[in-house]
């Protein structure tokens, strides 16, 4: 693998994203936002509160709302990512493989803020598992509420089989145009992945583990 | 003059700080979404969640950089939190008609308004409930203000058909 992941976190760290004269961020063909972490688990939390309180019977449901935004998140922002002149610079000219692809994401985002990703299997087409220390949503969690009984990092958890749809279902590799159809297209496909966070800080785990496989169709 | 102090990078544990508080990057597309979701869900009750939360955040971070920055003047403070709102990719907000007893703040390019517009098109009501939580949340810190005493609202917003957004905020 060529994928050097200091390098392109510092690279990505010290790229300086700080608002312009407009005060706006506008970067890997995005408006970036360097956001308060309080702010997405107060409300992504909140939301998830007042819904199952109201509606235990709705608990998937209402979860499957956040994976939602996730994915939206994912297939922009790391699509758009990838198809950067950013990327292109800095990450392509490191890439071997499709596999490096994902690699190379992984490494964007941790310069992110969301915590330590760590690749720990990747099969080519298949299956991803991936380690994650101090995720922003389980440290949130926990200063607010007591220990969880699931996972709640719905946000890595929705944005790493977003990451691998991009790769491997919508073949990011070719940069097709980020539609709205082709997202409906690349998540609503029978085979596409899905992922499953196992273990979670927020209910006790040492760090958080998620494993994206395909759907059965 | 720029009077906004930098976040603070640990990049072996993938966290970023500024006044204590964790920082994340996300783009419109995810801000934007994950709002609507949210009034989708909760209909007229968003509001209040996403204004409060918005304070919350806000007046957490701005309290723990006004330890650091160890300034007296509240008119620093609020240069500092429109400053550091600006540079964290919110927008550029003129807050020289805010005071001790609340006022008026407007800014031209604001992140929600923007991103909303580029997504859908225009909304029939002003949205960017964030921002109205950040200045509540920044008048409360620089005049020292018990949270609870300070309300914000937006009166226009560009994703609404407005020139440029507007902010009332009321101190109880």
């Amino acid at each position: 693998m060529a994928i050097d992941e200091r390098v392109i976190v510092e690279t990505v760290a010290g790229m300086g994203l700080a608002g312009n004269e407009e005060g706006l961020i506008p970067a890997f063909g995005l408006y970036l936002t360097n956001h308060y972490a309080d702010f997405y688990n107060r409300i992504s939390f909140g939301v998830l509160g007042a819904l199952i309180r109201e509606n235990p019977e709705l608990t998937e449901d209402a979860i499957a709302l956040l994976t939602e935004a996730a994915h939206v998140c994912a297939f922009h922002t790391f699509g758009g990512i990838m198809e950067s002149v950013e990327w292109d610079a800095l990450v392509q000219p490191m890439i071997e493989s499709r596999e490096d692809w994902v690699h190379g994401m992984i490494a964007v985002v941790n310069a992110f803020g969301w915590g330590r990703f760590r690749v720990a299997q990747l099969l080519p087409g298949e299956r991803l598992v991936v380690e994650l220390r101090d995720s922003y949503e389980s440290c949130g969690y926990l200063e607010s509420y007591p220990q969880a009984d699931g996972p709640r990092c719905y946000l890595a958890n929705g944005g790493l089989a977003g990451l691998m749809n991009l790769v491997y279902q919508g073949d990011i590799t070719r940069r097709p145009a980020l539609t709205e159809d082709l997202y409906r297209e690349v998540f609503s496909h029978p085979r596409s992945f899905r992922s499953r966070e196992h273990l979670c800080a927020a209910k006790g785990d040492s760090h958080c583990e998620f494993v994206v496989e395909r759907m059965q169709g | 003059m720029s009077f906004h102090l930098a976040p603070k990078a640990d990049l072996e544990r993938g966290i970023t700080t500024l006044g204590g508080r964790r920082l994340v990057f996300h783009c419109h597309h995810y801000n934007v979404f994950l709002q609507r979701t949210i009034e989708d869900a909760l209909q007229e009750r968003a509001p209040g969640l996403l204004v409060a939360a918005g304070m919350e955040a806000s007046r957490s971070m701005l309290q723990g950089l006004e330890n650091d920055a160890r300034s007296g003047s509240a008119a620093d403070a609020l240069r500092r939190a429109a400053d550091t709102f600006a540079a964290q990719g919110f927008g550029r907000m003129d807050v020289s008609g805010l005071g001790v007893g609340g006022g008026l703040a407007t800014l031209d390019h604001s992140h929600y308004a923007v991103g909303w517009v580029s997504r859908w098109g225009k909304r029939p009501t002003p949205g960017c409930y964030f921002v109205a939580g950040f200045l509540a949340g920044a008048v409360a810190v620089a005049y020292r203000l018990a949270p609870e005493r300070v309300t914000s609202r937006e009166t226009e917003c560009v994703a609404a058909g407005d020139e440029r957004c507007s902010f009332r905020v009321e101190v109880w």
